[in-house]
Order: C-alpha cells, then sequence, then structure tokens
C-alpha cells in the first residue's frame, strides 16, 4: 500500500460501515472509515429496536458489552382513536430467546461502540470530514474527495446513510421519492428505570416495543412507536412524506399528539425530554434498492434502502450489518482476485440475494401497498373503536350480539393460521 | 524555531451543568474538548512554524484520555505531542501544574516560544502560563492579539483599553493568546490521517530527576478553595416606559437625583 | 414544549454563517410552502404575517426531507453542514 492509498475507503462510520469495517481489519485490509460527525452515531436515530441475530453472527453474544438499552421481552400494537386505544399485548415464551433477542438502543452510544470494536481490530477511523464527492476515471471509483484533498482506495463502501447524496452523485441512485420516504421524528424522554419498570410492568432489563396506528399520524399513513431504554423512553411518529398534504398537523404536533394521547400520557409523566430527533426512512422496499455495484463501489445499509417497515415491525439496522458483512467479504475476496470491477463486486448482489435481507424483502415485495391502505390508519381504529366498545361497554340499553359473533370468528381465524 | 504549546483538555463548557443542591460541577458524562483559547496558542504557533520553519510541540499534564485532545492537536499542525501523566501528579493546583509543565519542558529541552492559551476555560484563573515563566526564568508576553518574530527577538502586540501596546523581548520567551489573535484553521482528512500516525509519548514523573517531588500533586499545591458559590441574581432595574423623551429624561434625572447619585438640577 | 425548546434540547455545533440548505425564500407557490412548513421536523421552514417564506438552517436536524419533497422547487440546494457542524446526537 502506498502512504495515500488504502484497499477500502468506508464512507459513513454508521451501523454498515463499522460492521464492513470490522470484518475487513479482521481480514487483514488497509480500511479508512470517513464520518462526517464528530464521533460514530453522532448523525444517527433510530426508533429503535435492533434484531440481534445479524450482529450476533458477527460478534456473538455482543450485549454484553454492548450498551443496548433492554433487551425486548414485550411487544405491543395499539390502534387509536382521538380518546380510545385498542391494544395487543404480546410476551411470548419465544420473545428475546436466544437466537431471537431484539433490543432498544440509542445510536451515539451504539454506534461508537461498534466503531471501536473496528478500531481495535485495526480500522483507521477519521471523524469529523465530510466526503464531498467520489474520484471518478473511466467509470470506474478509485476514492474519495474531501474538500480540495483525495483519497485513494480500491473500492468505496458508501455507508452514508438514506440520503447517499454520493450514490445520487455517481448515478447509482436516484433522488429519493417522497412515497418512498418517511420521517421519523422522536423524543427521549427521561425517567428512572424503575419507573420505566413498573408504568411498563417489565422486569429489570427488560424492555418493552410498542407500535401505533391512527389517530398519532392524524390519519396519514404511518405509525407512532414508543420504546424502552434503561432510563429513557423513545416516542415518536414515522409518516410517510408523500402523505403530508390534505392534513394540517405538522411533524412535530404529531408527535405531540401521541405524547399527549391518554393511552400514552400517564406513562410517561413527570418525564424530561432529552433530546429531540429527526431522520429519513427508506419504505420502498425491494422495488426501491438501487444498482448496489459499479466498479470499485459497493452500497450497503439506509444508502442501498435496505430497510423493511411492515407497520408493525420495523427493520433495518439488521438489514445495514448483514450488508455490510457481505461487503466485506465481497471486497476481500475482491482483494484476493486483485480485481475490483463491477464484474467481480457482482458477488456482493447475489450473496445479499441469497441472505434474508433480499429474501426478506422480496418477501414484502408489495407490501408497503397494504400499508399504504388508508383504511388501516382512519377507518380501522375507529372501528375497532366500536367494536370493543360493544363488547366491553354495558350502558344498560340492551345487548350487542358481537361477541357470539366474533368469538367463533376469532376461534376459526386462529384455527386456520399456519405459521 | 522550535515552538512548545501547553494545551489543558477540559469538559466542554457547553455540557456542563451545576448540582444546584452542591454547587459543583458535574463533570461525569461531560465530553472533553481541547481549551479552546489553546487552540488559538496552537494556531499562533504553526503560523510561527510555517513562516520560519521548525517544529511544533503540544504538550499536556492529563490522565490518559486527554491523548484523544493531543491527537486533535496534531491533525491542526502540531508536529509532536507529549502527555504529562503520572499519580504522583494528581490534585496538583495552578502552581504546581506550572512547576511541572515547566520541569517537562526542561526535559523536552531546546525550545526558543511557548505559546499558552490565556486561560482555561473550566477553572479561568489564567494563572498557569504566567507562572510557568517564572518557573523556567524567562520572559513573559501575556494577552498577545499578534506574535511576530524576527531573528532572537519576539514582538506582540497585546490591546489595551487606551490602544495597542507592543512589547519585544528576546528567545526564548512565553506568550499567553486569547481568540482574537486568529481563527483557528480545521483540520482535514489527510491532516487527520497524519495524526493517527504519529505516537504520542507519556512524560512521568521519573523522567525528570531533577524535579523536587515536594511540589507537585496535592502535597505541592498551597491553593485551598474555602468556598464556592452562585451568586444571587441581582434584582432587575427600574424600566422608564411609556414616556417621551423629554419625559423620560426628566424622570430619570429625578429619579438619580433621589438616589443622591446626581447633584444639582437639570438645565 | 414548542419546537424551538425541543430542539434547545440538542447539541448542535453550529456553523453560523453558512447555511447547507438553499431555499427560495421569495417563492410564492403555496402548496409547495406547506408541505415543507408541515413536514420540517424542526419546524425551520415559517411564513411572516405577510405569507413570506422564511428559513433558517439552525436547528436543522440533517434528515432530508425537504430536499425529498421540494428538491428543484423550495430547495434549491441541500448538502449535509461540513464536517462536525451540525446536530450532534448525544443519545440517538
Amino acid at each position: 500500500m502506498g502512504e495515500d492509498k488504502f484497499d477500502v475507503i468506508i464512507v459513513g462510520g454508521g451501523l454498515a460501515g463499522s460492521t464492513a469495517a470490522y470484518i475487513l481489519a479482521q481480514e487483514g485490509m488497509e480500511v479508512l472509515v470517513i464520518e462526517r460527525g464528530n464521533y460514530s452515531g453522532s448523525k444517527n436515530m433510530t426508533g429503535g429496536r435492533l434484531y440481534g441475530h445479524s450482529l450476533e453472527k458477527i460478534i456473538p453474544e455482543f450485549a454484553k458489552e454492548a450498551p443496548v438499552e433492554r433487551r425486548i421481552s414485550k411487544e405491543r400494537f395499539s390502534l387509536l382513536t382521538k380518546d380510545s386505544a385498542v391494544t395487543l399485548e404480546y410476551a411470548g415464551a419465544k420473545t428475546g430467546t436466544p437466537g431471537c433477542e431484539s433490543y432498544s438502543v440509542l445510536r451515539a452510544g451504539f454506534d461508537r461502540w461498534l466503531a471501536e470494536k473496528a478500531e481495535e481490530e485495526g480500522a483507521m477511523y477519521i471523524y469529523g470530514i465530510r466526503v464531498d464527492d467520489l474520484i471518478v476515471r473511466d467509470g470506474r471509483v478509485c476514492g474519495v474527495i474531501a474538500g480540495d484533498e483525495e483519497m485513494e482506495s480500491d473500492l468505496v463502501i458508501l455507508a452514508d446513510g438514506v440520503n447517499s447524496l454520493l450514490a445520487q452523485k455517481i448515478g447509482m441512485k436516484k433522488e429519493l421519492l417522497p412515497s418512498q420516504s418517511a420521517v421519523g421524528a422522536k423524543e427521549i424522554i427521561q425517567l428512572d428505570a424503575a419507573t420505566i419498570e413498573q408504568r411498563f410492568q417489565l422486569n429489570p432489563g427488560e424492555g418493552l416495543a410498542w407500535i401505533f396506528q391512527g389517530d398519532c399520524t392524524d390519519g396519514r399513513i404511518g405509525d407512532g412507536f414508543l420504546y424502552t431504554n434503561k432510563d429513557t423512553v423513545s416516542l415518536g411518529v414515522l409518516t410517510t412524506i408523500e402523505d403530508i398534504d390534505g392534513k394540517e398537523t405538522t411533524i412535530p404536533q404529531l408527535v405531540d399528539r401521541l405524547k399527549n394521547h391518554p393511552a400514552v400520557k400517564p406513562l410517561i409523566e413527570g418525564g424530561k425530554l432529552v433530546e429531540y430527533s429527526a431522520h429519513l426512512v427508506p419504505e420502498g422496499g425491494y422495488s426501491m434498492v438501487p444498482t448496489l455495484y459499479r466498479d470499485g463501489v459497493l452500497l450497503a445499509g439506509d444508502a442501498a434502502s435496505l430497510v423493511i417497515n411492515l407497520g408493525f415491525m420495523i427493520r433495518g439496522m439488521d438489514l445495514a450489518i448483514e450488508s455490510g458483512r457481505l461487503a466485506a467479504q465481497t471486497a476481500a475476496a475482491a482483494k484476493e482476485k486483485g480485481d475490483f470491477s463491477a464484474d467481480t463486486l457482482a458477488s456482493y448482489q447475489q450473496a445479499l440475494e441469497d441472505s434474508f435481507v433480499m429474501k426478506d424483502l422480496k418477501f414484502y415485495d408489495g407490501y408497503e401497498k397494504v400499508m399504504e391502505d388508508r383504511r388501516l390508519y382512519q377507518d380501522c381504529p375507529a372501528k375497532a373503536d366500536r367494536l370493543f366498545a360493544d363488547l366491553f361497554v354495558v350502558d344498560g340499553s340492551g345487548a350487542k350480539d358481537i361477541s357470539k359473533k366474533i368469538v367463533p370468528d376469532l376461534i376459526e381465524g386462529l384455527e386456520n393460521y399456519n405459521s | 524555531m522550535n515552538i512548545i504549546v501547553c494545551m489543558k483538555q477540559i469538559p466542554d463548557t457547553s455540557e456542563i451543568k451545576i448540582d444546584p443542591e452542591t454547587n459543583t460541577l458535574i463533570r461525569a458524562g461531560v465530553p472533553s474538548i481541547v481549551n479552546p483559547y489553546d487552540k488559538n496558542a496552537l494556531e499562533a504557533a504553526v503560523q510561527l512554524k510555517e513562516q520560519h520553519g521548525g517544529t511544533v510541540t503540544v504538550i499536556s499534564m492529563g490522565p490518559p484520555a486527554a491523548k484523544e485532545a493531543l491527537k486533535e492537536c496534531l491533525s491542526l499542525g502540531a508536529d509532536r505531542a507529549f502527555l504529562i501523566t503520572d499519580r504522583a501528579f494528581g490534585g496538583s493546583d495552578t502552581y504546581a501544574t506550572s512547576y511541572i509543565l515547566a520541569s517537562s519542558i526542561r526535559h523536552i529541552g531546546d525550545y526558543d516560544l511557548i505559546i499558552c492559551g490565556m486561560q482555561a476555560m473550566d477553572g479561568d484563573t489564567g494563572q498557569t502560563g504566567a507562572s510557568m515563566s517564572e518557573h523556567l526564568g524567562i520572559p513573559q508576553l501575556t494577552y498577545a492579539v499578534k506574535i511576530e518574530v524576527e531573528e532572537d527577538t519576539v514582538t506582540v502586540h497585546r490591546e489595551t483599553d487606551d490602544g495597542v501596546m507592543v512589547l519585544s523581548t528576546k528567545l526564548p520567551a512565553l506568550c499567553t493568546v486569547g481568540k482574537d489573535i486568529n481563527e483557528p484553521r480545521s483540520a482535514t482528512m489527510k491532516s487527520k490521517m497524519r495524526a493517527n500516525k504519529i505516537d504520542i509519548s507519556e512524560i512521568h514523573v521519573d523522567d525528570m530527576p531533577g524535579i523536587d517531588r515536594e511540589k507537585i500533586g496535592l502535597k505541592g499545591s498551597p491553593t485551598r478553595v474555602k468556598k464556592t458559590y452562585t451568586p444571587t441574581i441581582k434584582k432587575s432595574g427600574k424600566k422608564l416606559e411609556g414616556l417621551t423623551c423629554n419625559e423620560a429624561v426628566e424622570a430619570l434625572a429625578g429619579f438619580l437625583t433621589e438616589k443622591k447619585i446626581l447633584k444639582g438640577e437639570l438645565v | 414544549m414548542t419546537i424551538e425548546d425541543k430542539l434547545g434540547v440538542d447539541k448542535f455545533h453550529t456553523d453560523e454563517i453558512n447555511s447547507h440548505i438553499e431555499v427560495d425564500k421569495e417563492s410564492t407557490d403555496m402548496e409547495e410552502i406547506q408541505k415543507v412548513i408541515k413536514a420540517c421536523p424542526a419546524g425551520l421552514y415559517k411564513l411572516d404575517d405577510e405569507n413570506h417564506l422564511l428559513f433558517d438552517h439552525l436547528g436543522c436536524l440533517e434528515c432530508g426531507t425537504c430536499r425529498v419533497l421540494s428538491k428543484g422547487k423550495i430547495v434549491k440546494d441541500w448538502e449535509y453542514p461540513i464536517g462536525t457542524r451540525g446536530i450532534e446526537y448525544r443519545m440517538g
């Protein structure tokens, strides 16, 4: 290696970038990570929950040393009207058992930890530098440009997040479409651990993941979310930005709406706001995934739009980590071969197709259309409210025959479910 | 020309909270930064090096974590860095600290100029630089807004209420600077990489055989903090509102006369 | 708590001079303006009493929403702030 040439330069020290750096450094490759924030995670936020399986493969039992917040042991889903909530809670025997763990996380601490792991393995990190452009010669990416300086490498991995202006600059990716993008806004509210455990009925160290639909987005396509951390609660909304029109509410107002909802308000009472954050989420599903490789360059994580949002389940970080791992493996193989051309790097696409990343994205391909069904956010919460009112409210005006109908339907439906 | 810059790693002052019960700083979990005035000192040193050649050495006394701050200084143009660290230095006040820094500078040797920030933003004493020059027996030119070196003479400008004072002295000397002297540069991709590759050496008490162990650490620190307190906020003054200009002047004059601040009558 | 109060809790290394977002403040396209006003999670797009568009990059959370919604219309140019500047999440 020359003084100023690396095997791989990774743009972005988030989960995809640091996972790739960790593995490349282990493989003995010269790797440089360039992060525009003052530390990894300083520009990142999540709802959020990390499904542990993909990082578990790389760093077994990572949760013992990583700054995870709580191991999720309980799931809730609520349909909200302005003043009612129909809530389903699930705490199954399998939730959070080995191989199925998920954790609430806060990215500033978590990403920093992963970056330090990669540094320990020998990856070089530089912080506080924004990469402005890529060096492209004869259609081949040969390095990065920051200010008036250039740095060369055999391969550039773009792990620069959902906006990936760099992938756009070299034409690998088009500008995001409003229909494929959701904006998330989140408050982190401080409460002490004991209060959280008491209010959300949790054992010490265990956590709750809660998704809301309906009133919290003012009927727009999207969700509200609440995750319990160690001594804070993450609470916010995620709304498709194409759907911003038509209603008068603003995104900040939606966050307040969820906070003040009667199903939520008493649970965060007395809590203190310690951070407010926002981020875009690529939600276009499989069809939104751009070109992932080209001569001398790979895309990973949010930059590659690897996110699955099913409404009741939102996944991005586990896909980012897997894509980082596969990008690193592809890079190591290319180094072995001494060839970083698109032909060689095509194996990255194949590896992703063979992994859960593309399999799951493909499985849910088109599902975003289901999620775009406005009935989910407008009619369903109101109807659920009426249904449960009929089930549970006694006003002396005569019984409704609803329970006579719904219980047999429920039994029938569950009987017919084949996992 | 060889320049030594003294740097202190301090808690990020924008992140500090005061414990209302004990009136002390809550330092836990507060990120550390390079004392901003020390960045000006470093920038001044690097500019002089760019004009005259030589090296810029940054030294800092503190725990091993201060290496991060030294690394930042390396990315901002310093050539080498030393961390002065030892359990024996713990509890040092400004007197002991300046003695340790001076001893370390003797240990490092060959220097023409020492530049310090005028004070650290956490303690704000402004004593360390000046007392270091006394320990070293060299002249000090404090609060410089401009530093020029010609041959073996350093000339500084310092701003006073009446104008600019220009002072010169022979090298070696010590200067302290504030934020008005320059705008510190930003690190670049390559300067950060260069900094990553430079080893930061440590200086321990055993490296300085001539040091008087009675003058360091808690033992060597005569300063005793008797009391710290948050000043009570004064009541806001009286506001004259809804008056014409003349009425306001009269009301004000009347008020001041009544309080015996003004004598006589308005003409 | 207003959005300004919420942003006041956050840590920013502000670039007071250079805005990383170039906004067409002369725009009178109310439909577009309403979109960015509603969608900006930091509430940085506002209208004054005479319906002129106001925008301040200080407090930007760098999400990109306004760019995706209105690039080429209200948003003329959108970059990340230069290295080290802008929002710094302590928690994320």
